[in-house]
């Protein structure tokens, strides 16, 4: 029976082998898994969790506000703006069975992009983050998040980012810079800078699923705070370098200048720097883009490589600080320098005459150098050598100078530094906080020290044959004028932590002591009859009526590029200083290479004095420098109000006043006028006065008055119902001409307008490359 | 106790004299507490998966996978009780039948049979579906134990020790293959090989046949490029991380970081879709990551205790089939523990067993708790 044998005990074997089981599989099995487990979980535990947590956390830097960029007096340069990024997140579309065409169509709308392009990515299921548009802005956000909750969409996201924004355009763009799409400095400002402004980035780990979203229920996330970044405030102050750009601008429209220029404003008591700029610029909001011209030209290109590679040319070229980054010979501004080192070390005194036959010979030299003044100057004192900017009368201060002194001050005064090695090249930098300053080149001493050759003492001493920058230039002679202390020139005045409190106060910082007191009172005095002195001096055109200016201008040929291409290029400068008693400002312009046919002759005198006289106008009274009015506007007068006066009053009064006049309308009495009162004319203007009339609500065009005299352009405005104003003194009106205008030739303006104009001595004696 | 009434009285093995005593409750309080534990981890494992539902299957319900596990361990408590009522000689005249059953079942699995991964395993049953391999498990406990019975004293010959046995897992591998089905075909040898062993057998024959199958894995290992890929994949698995190996390296990035202590219960990370099968094969790894070396070492002490409680029994009781039934089912619980363990520890190269109690598998569970009844049933009888 089957049954039975079933019924039967297990016999002792089986038995046996049941205690043989269970002690493999009861016992054994599990002391092996444990001591598995235990490896795993407790020796290797580190090791794995390390793996785990890498492809488990998700590091995002938290969005912390980069710091803002103002002026001295807290104008805004370069802002942080919170906006948003929007993605979406295909695998969540998918799985919502989200309509992509209407995802795709929505956000094309709202966000004016590509609608196949959205469509595209809304197809890549396999992901959770695929970026449509990046830093929108709130309205846009606002419109997508409306967008989203109208559908009910889980695959649209928006997440915070930050936005650099500069509120104004490409104002001062070279000193400020401006940021990469990673939010950090790549020019100026922003990367000298970038990590105060940039502050502590701050990091969430989060924990996310294998496709990168958010964990359900168990949330994890370790912040690790950031700061936020630190404002700067900048010795820039947006005024001045506003008056800066727009009459750089206009200079380079004016003259046709080919290359590109520079203008740097220093405050000479401190070294800070009020206004640096260089053209041409460009927009910071959109710093990749370049000129039409450029863009042109490059639309032309033949091959997308080619376009390619002349775009990152034209946005080097446009990026590049000419201020700090060219360096330049720079002719005859340089003459300050050698009469402060002449003076101070007793090489020449203020009684010392020079004698100029128009030419110069030199030790080593075949060939006599060239005074720009054919036929010499004669006997001049040191103010006149100065005024006249005599080369043959320079190339003997040099030579009585010295070339080892003459060493020794270049280097005091940051233009080189002596190492002690009689053989190689010297070079300096003033080490400004700015980004791409270019080092100068001097002569070694071995070359310049040579007593066979003084060729090169001779050149430097009228600023040839060495170059440096246009920075260093304007420190050395802030130094020059302010008493003899040379300042490390600076652009950052404070650091400001996001809590409100100074991290960092720049303090004006003197380098040290080049000349002494009084050799700068002698340079400042000099330099004022350079401009003031309507006769002899060569920067007559940089002087503005009412205030004392002092300057030198420069004409410098680009003698290598001769040499290589026999090409004649010329840089013309002009530095000026003003009050020219006591030195608040000093104003360098150069403008790299103008046009042979602008019409005005090629030196600094004619074309860069008046451009930094223009300057001086607007910033001088922004400054509040007061005017002196004695010698002000010896051709101007103030309009006096002549309303509700009968023809006969108003005809004396403006004859007090030195106006003419002329009516329209029958009336008894003067209803309105033009110009209105109190403004600053031409004397000898009409007045128009209307008699129960009105002024005419059409705008004229403004006329180009450049070439005419003063007299000549009062009469064609007049006749417009326009009106004159001259900021250079009217010293000798019949051979003064209009250099340049406030209002371009061209602009529709109102009746009335008032347009100010530079008048150039434009005569035989200031024709010279001096 | 004797309430089953007199149909069920016919298939008593009981002899006369025996009351009937209650069943194991050590054994039965292990079960449960081991179910509890497993309903609750294939609740933490799945809602992640459950809720994104890469696959299309729920419909992001989170709960979807615990609901349907809570249901069938209801549905296997039940069957546990029956299982537990019904009589040893219900099994033992049935073990045939149940044989046939289950090679009827397994032949229409490669024709009707549900596809997945590349193989039809699955049965499917108004929305239900059905491993037969589960049943044949548990087919040749039953039927191996009937024939040890009946071939007692005849068990050391090939003719009556070997031969018929051999022809039952002939059958049932050959039907396995055909869908195919490698780790059940592994278990299933493993298992007859345990019954056989219990039966009496000689050892000789145990001997010769580990020293076949080393020689045949060590044939296929270098023939065939695929198996031999496994055995890379098991030996360093970070090399092929990407691809063959992200299944276990990732079950090890989940074990390893759960620590002495764990993440706490719901606390994994790794289920959230980085662990492929976080609520099925690999459930073990998860328990592993919430609960800790501690908390994971607790589960398989009681896997232990169920296992050795269950060779008691056996040792216990005073019938031979019941007592080669209960070391069969035990030791069957116990290679799915071990082969799972050690698979998800990569102690052994890949293969997908499930743990039971733990595993998602509604009908599995339902079998495993099933048999769960069958040892109680027969600690009915032992005599303490």
């Amino acid at each position: 029976m089957p049954e039975q044998t079933a019924h039967s005990a297990p016999n002792r074997r089986m038995l046996r082998r049941i205690l043989a089981l269970m002690a493999i599989f009861g016992v054994a099995a599990f002391v092996l898994l444990i001591l598995r487990l235990y490896r795993l979980q407790i020796t290797d535990h580190e090791y794995y969790e390390e793996l785990a947590l890498g492809q488990q956390l998700r590091e995002a830097p938290t969005v912390i506000a980069r710091g803002g960029i103002y002026d001295r007096k807290g104008e805004p340069l370069a802002l942080s703006a919170s906006v948003e990024n929007v993605f979406l997140s295909p695998a969540e579309i998918d799985q919502n069975g989200e309509d992509r065409a209407l995802i795709a169509h929505g956000l094309a709308e709202i966000l004016d992009i590509d609608e196949e392009t959205v469509l595209e990515k809304s197809r890549q299921t396999g992901s959770w983050y695929v970026t449509v548009k990046r830093r929108v802005e709130r309205e846009e956000a606002d419109a997508v998040r409306a967008f989203k909750l109208e559908h009910g969409l889980h695959g649209v996201h928006l997440e915070p980012d930050s936005r650099r924004y500069y509120p104004n355009s490409s104002l001062a763009c070279h000193v400020i810079g401006f940021v990469g799409t990673d939010n950090t400095g790549l020019e100026g400002i922003e990367a000298m800078y970038d990590q105060a402004l940039s502050g502590t980035s701050g990091r969430t780990l989060r924990l996310t699923n294998a496709y990168g979203a958010e964990l359900l229920l168990s949330r994890y996330e370790d912040f690790e705070s950031g700061e936020d970044g630190c404002d700067l405030m900048l010795t820039l102050d947006t005024t001045i370098q506003y008056y800066v750009e727009k009459h750089l601008k206009q200079a380079v429209a004016d003259y046709d200048i080919q290359n590109g220029a520079g203008a740097i404003a220093m405050d000479v008591n401190t070294g800070a720097i009020l206004a640096m700029a260089s053209l041409d610029g460009y927009d910071l909001n959109n710093f990749l883009a370049v000129s039409p011209e450029a863009q042109a030209v490059i639309d032309a290109a033949a091959t997308p490589e080619e376009a390619e590679e002349l775009l990152r040319q034209a946005q080097a070229r446009q990026w590049r600080n000419k201020a700090l980054s060219d360096t330049y010979e720079p002719g005859s501004t340089f003459k300050i320098i050698t009469l402060s080192m002449a003076l101070d070390s007793g090489a020449v005194t203020m009684n010392d005459s020079f004698y100029c036959g128009g030419s110069v010979r030199v030790t080593g030299r075949t060939s006599p150098i060239r005074c720009w003044k054919d036929g010499g100057h004669g006997s001049q004192t040191l103010t006149q050598a100065v005024q006249h900017s005599c080369n043959a009368a320079f190339v003997n201060i040099g030579l009585r100078v010295g070339a080892e002194t003459f060493y020794k001050y270049c280097d005091a005064f940051g233009f080189l530094k002596l190492t002690g090695n009689p053989d190689e090249n010297l070079t300096a930098k003033t080490g400004i906080d700015l980004a791409g300053e270019s080092g100068s080149i001097w002569w070694s001493e071995n070359t310049f020290y040579s007593k066979k050759n003084l060729s090169q003492l001779a050149a430097a001493s009228f600023g040839q044959t060495f170059t440096i920058t246009p920075l260093q230039l304007v420190t050395a002679v802030s130094a020059c004028v302010n008493g003899g202390t040379l300042m490390q020139p600076y652009v950052v005045q404070r650091i400001v932590a996001p809590d409100g409190s100074t991290r960092f106060e720049h303090e004006p910082t003197a380098v040290r002591r080049v000349i002494s007191e009084e050799t700068s009172a002698k340079v400042r005095g000099i330099l004022e009859q350079v401009v003031g002195d309507p006769k002899d001096g060569t920067g007559r055109n940089a002087a503005v009526a009412g205030y004392r200016i002092g300057g030198k201008t420069g004409t410098s040929e680009k003698v290598s590029l001769e040499a290589q291409t026999g090409q004649k290029q010329y840089i013309v400068s002009f530095i000026g200083v003003a009050p020219a008693d006591a030195p608040q400002i000093a104003i360098l312009v150069f403008l790299d290479t103008p046009s042979n046919e602008s019409g005005i002759y090629i030196s600094g005198g004619q074309m860069a004095a008046p451009v930094v006289g223009h300057m001086m106008a607007d910033i001088l009274p922004y400054l509040g420098v007061e005017p002196e009015r004695e010698d002000a506007a010896a051709a101007d007068v103030a309009v006096p109000d002549l309303s509700g006066m009968t023809p006969a009053e108003a005809a004396a009064e403006l004859r007090k006043a030195g106006l003419d006049s002329r009516r329209i309308g029958e009336g008894e009495r003067v209803t309105a006028q033009l110009p209105r009162s109190g403004v600053t004319i031409a004397a000898g203007t009409q007045i128009i006065l209307y008699y129960d009339a009105s002024p005419s609500e059409e705008s004229e065009e403004m006329p180009d008055l450049s070439g005419l005299s003063y007299s000549e352009a009062r009469e064609l405005l007049s006749r417009r119902g326009l009106y004159l104003q001259s900021w250079s003194p009217v010293s000798d009106a019949g051979r003064q001409i209009v250099g340049g205008q406030s209002i371009p030739a061209g602009t529709k303006v109102e009746h009335g307008s008032i347009v100010s104009v530079a008048l150039l001595s434009a005569d035989e004696s200031m024709l010279g490359r001096y | 106790m004797r309430t089953d009434g007199a149909r069920l009285a016919d298939f008593s093995s009981a002899p006369e004299n025996n009351r009937r005593r209650g069943f194991d409750w050590p054994f039965f309080l292990l079960v449960l507490l081991l179910l509890t534990v497993g309903v609750v981890m294939v609740l933490s494992a799945s809602y992640p998966r459950a809720y994104y539902d890469p696959g299309h299957v729920t419909g992001g319900r989170p709960a979807y996978y615990f609901v349907r596990q809570l249901l069938f361990a209801a549905l296997g408590l039940g069957a546990l009780w029956l299982a537990s009522r019904l009589p040893m000689g219900f099994y033992r005249r049935y073990a045939f039948p149940f044989l046939g059953l289950t090679v009827l079942l397994l032949l229409l699995v490669p024709f009707v049979g549900v596809r997945a991964n590349g193989a039809r395993r699955w049965l499917g049953i108004g929305g239900l579906t059905l491993q037969p391999s589960e049943l044949a498990k548990l087919a040749v406990i039953l039927s191996f134990a009937v024939l040890i019975c009946r071939f007692r004293g005849r068990m050391r010959s090939f003719r009556w020790g070997v031969l018929p046995f051999a022809g039952i897992l002939a059958v049932l591998i050959g039907l396995l293959v055909l869908e195919p089905h490698f780790s059940a075909s592994i278990i299933l040898i493993a298992i007859a090989g345990a019954m056989l062993f219990l039966g009496g057998l000689g050892l000789g024959w145990f001997i010769a046949a580990f020293t076949a199958a080393g020689t045949g894995i060590g044939v296929l290992l270098a023939f065939f490029p695929y198996a031999s890929s496994r055995i890379v994949t098991w030996r360093d698995p970070f090399s092929t991380a990407s691809d063959e190996g992200y299944q276990i390296v990732q079950s090890l990035y989940t074990i390893g970081s759960g620590g002495l202590s764990g993440l706490g219960l719901g606390g994994s990370r790794q289920k959230f879709l980085y662990l492929p099968e976080e609520h099925n094969d690999f459930i073990f790894s998860v328990v592993c990551e919430e609960l800790g070396f501690l908390g994971a070492a607790l589960i398989l002490l009681l896997f232990a205790l169920l296992i050795l409680r269950g060779y008691w029994i056996a040792l216990h009781c005073r019938d031979r089939f019941s007592c080669l039934v209960c070391a069969g089912i035990t030791t069957l619980l116990a290679i799915q523990t071990f082969l799972n363990v050690a698979v998800v520890t990569n102690l052994l190269p890949c293969t997908g067993i499930s743990l039971p109690f733990f595993s998602y598998g509604g009908t599995a569970l339902l079998i495993q708790l099933g048999e769960m009844g069958i040892v109680l049933s027969a600690s009915r009888d032992i005599l303490v």
